[in-house]
């Protein structure tokens, strides 16, 4: 109770001081108007006494003066003052109220018709006058809202930057700007203005123009037919028009914010990914640069032919350039998982032959096939593939790495590709000892290294990368197998369009 | 008896130790520079048959320090690079190098690919007859290994030779990729497809009057390339 009387008492006080200001001004004028009829009246009565003709022209070009200068109050009082003024002291009978010749009735309806009519006349030229300077100004104010719009910081938020340029250029007292893309309320006012919040989401999502109560103006924002936030002012004197041309400068200002937070949000990922592959750039360099020098030592060492190393250092340094082969794996398979997590990994593709696929993956994975069977089983007329051959090569090294790992060393593994129904499917099939049903549906997932050995050796990330990789292509990836009856993982392909053959002979 | 300069540009120290240690071992002649400014350096100073080129390295880079080479010299160039990618590859071979081999590599690869880049195809025979080509304004000059269009010369590497010489000895007939990688690279190459689009590219920047419209070395899609010789 105490705060309704607290808010309600300035407001009744300050209308009680405009009205009492207006008041005097009136005032003011009626007794200026009064003193002039008064002193064309002793003028010529008491200074230069002149015929009661002239008189009356006198007052007339008065009261036509006080009706432009003033308003309807002043010159219908004025008139009153003359009419009386004139009868009293230059109509014969003199010093009498009464009128002797009808004449003189003409003269006093003569002043009163001249007063309304000028005084109306002045009144609405003053009208136009007073609202041109008004239209002047919202012009004035819309232009330099236009331009402190188009100022606009980028770092801040735009929408509290449009509602203070608001309040600025028009000086309303309180102005809050609901912005429907996040569902907040910007506000720039002195007080607390919450109450307003659900009627501006009112406004903007029915579109209508909100009540006026507490002096609020509540406008929808609309671009393009959607309502895209609203818009309260409080004691807006604007035009519908003003008004219709600050809310659609305040719709393009929104969309503009819009847009440039989209374009913002692009740049901000785009420069991640690049700094995420710089890094990782920087790590594979890192990490592979002592592997490199170790490597050609082992394998310097290793190629010995004359057979100049004895038997047991020759095992050492085999364990040694072992190490060193599933160390560098560790670090690819690492710096892939990195790279294609999250999703965001771009596929370069191009038109590639199946068989140019699986005799890279074979290539790349020489040292571990090293004594075991490898048997290819790929048909002839194989159609290209439209794939990323980096991707797809490091999925078919992962299918065979783990055939290696999960099958005894001397069983066969078996890649084969065949074309079905559009689709290029490569397999890769073990004889180890199987999946069980159970544990079929998790091996694709990132670190399950199946129950059986846990002492295999890596993350147990490839399938998970496999499977992210034939996903990215809109491909499967699936696995048969029983206990017992060893694996077989296979993925589909998407045979390359006649016509997309852009990418020359591959 | 030496088997062939060799001048190893790496920024690793260890890197240059283990290049040396075991290139010398195989009657090489090695120098090494750290950085590709320090190895032109020397390329200008002295002369050597095959550089091993760091791709990453502090500086201007391998593939910069690659073309700065290639802008002066045929000498032969081994990129060494990190990544596996296709573009990485495709970047050292378009940049002017002659091969490639991926980091961690072993030793006895490496030796087979410089063995394989110094190894010289014996002189193609000299009997075709170029005048169908020198009609078109291209002359081929074998024994200098300059080429000109339409007045235009340039000098080939010493593999863009032997590619061009494999071509012009089997003229107007398709040869298949592992054909030609065989052919030319060694026996140990046969799917390095990158290598025969990039040093085909590259020869039809020297030899055709529009490289973009091939007239005289043409792709047979799927297949392999083959040479019109016209008449």
């Amino acid at each position: 109770m105490t705060s309704l009387t607290n808010s309600a008492a300035p407001e009744a006080h300050f209308v009680f001081r405009q009205f009492f200001l207006k008041a005097t001004r009136l005032a003011g004028r009626v007794l200026t108007s009064l003193a002039v009829i008064g002193a064309i009246t002793f003028v010529f009565f008491r200074v230069f006494p002149v015929n009661a003709t002239t008189t009356g022209f006198f007052y007339l070009v008065a009261i036509l003066m006080i009706a432009t200068a003033g308003g309807l109050v002043e010159s219908t009082i004025a008139s009153i003052a003359a009419m009386l003024c004139f009868n009293y002291f230059f109509l014969p009978p003199i010093g009498t109220l009464t009128v002797a010749d009808p004449q003189n009735w003409v003269a006093l309806f003569a002043f009163l018709a001249t007063s309304l009519i000028a005084s109306q006349l002045s009144a609405r030229a003053k009208r136009r006058t007073k609202e041109a300077i008004a239209r002047q100004h919202e012009v004035e104010r819309l232009y330099s809202l236009s331009r402190s719009l188009l100022l606009t910081e980028p770092t801040r938020p735009m929408p509290k930057q449009i509602v203070q340029s608001i309040s600025q250029a028009f000086e309303f007292p309180a102005v809050a700007l609901y912005d429907r893309s996040n569902d907040q309320v910007y506000r720039a006012a002195e007080g607390d203005l919450t109450e307003l919040d659900t009627r501006l989401r009112e406004a903007a999502l029915r579109s209508t123009l909100g009540d006026g109560a507490s002096g609020f103006t509540i406008v929808p924002i609309r671009l393009g037919g959607q309502p895209i936030g609203s818009l309260a002012i409080r004691d807006s004197s604007l035009s519908d028009a003003a008004l219709q041309s600050l809310v659609n400068l305040v719709a393009i200002g929104m969309e503009r914010a819009a847009s440039q937070e989209a374009v913002n949000r692009a740049e901000i990922a785009k420069r991640s990914e690049e700094l995420k592959s710089t890094l990782l750039d920087a790590i594979a360099h890192e990490f592979k640069t002592p592997l490199t020098s170790v490597k050609a030592v082992t394998t310097d060492l290793l190629s010995d032919t004359t057979n100049q190393l004895p038997q047991h250092q020759r095992e050492l340094v085999n364990i040694a350039d072992e190490g060193i082969d599933r160390l560098s794996k560790l670090v690819n398979d690492a710096i892939q998982l990195a790279r294609i997590e999250g999703g965001q990994f771009q596929l370069n593709r191009g038109i590639y032959s199946p068989n140019a696929l699986i005799s890279a993956a074979l290539r790349q994975m020489k040292a571990f096939v090293e004594g075991r069977t490898i048997n290819l089983s790929i048909s002839v007329d194989m159609p290209p593939v439209w794939v990323d051959a980096d991707l797809i090569q490091m999925v078919i090294t992962h299918l065979l790495d783990n055939a290696l790992k999960y099958s005894p060393s001397g069983t066969p593994i078996a890649i084969n590709a065949t074309s079905r129904n559009g689709r290029v499917i490569i397999c890769v099939a073990d004889r180890g000892p199987g999946i069980g049903e159970a544990e079929q549906a998790r091996i694709f997932e990132k670190f399950y290294r199946g129950k059986t050995d846990r002492s295999l050796k890596g993350f147990g990330m490839g399938l998970a990368i496999a499977r992210e990789i034939i996903s990215a292509h809109g491909e499967q990836i699936w696995v048969a197998s029983g206990l017992g009856k060893g694996s077989e993982f296979c993925f589909s392909l998407p045979v390359a369009q006649e016509g997309a053959a852009t990418n020359e002979h591959r | 008896m030496s088997t062939g300069r060799i001048l190893v540009i790496d920024d690793d120290p260890q890197i240059r130790r283990a290049m040396r240690a075991s290139l010398t071992a195989r009657d090489y002649q090695v120098t090494d520079a750290r950085t590709g400014e320090e190895g032109l350096e020397k390329l200008r100073s002295g002369t050597y048959d095959l550089v091993l080129l760091d791709m990453n390295m502090p500086g201007m880079g391998g593939i910069e320090a690659c073309r700065l080479i290639r802008s002066g010299s045929e000498v032969a160039i081994i990129m060494l690079t990190v990544s596996n990618t296709e573009k990485d590859k495709v970047n050292a071979l378009d940049a002017g190098a002659d091969d490639y081999v991926t980091k961690p590599f072993s030793l006895p690869e490496l030796l087979a690919r410089i063995r394989a880049t110094l190894r010289r195809l014996p002189q193609p025979a000299s009997h075709t007859d170029l005048s169908g080509l020198a009609s078109k304004g291209v002359e081929i000059d074998l024994s200098s290994r300059q080429a000109s269009v339409r007045g235009h010369a340039s000098h080939l590497t010493a593999r863009e030779f032997d590619l061009l010489s494999y071509f012009l000895a089997r003229p107007n007939k398709t040869i298949v990729h592992r054909e030609l990688l065989q052919a030319v690279w060694g026996p140990d190459y046969g799917d390095e497809l990158e290598y025969l689009r990039v040093f085909v590219n590259r020869l039809r920047k020297k030899i055709e009057p529009d490289p973009s419209k091939p007239q005289f070395l043409l792709t047979d899609a799927w297949a392999g390339y083959r040479f019109h010789l016209p008449q």
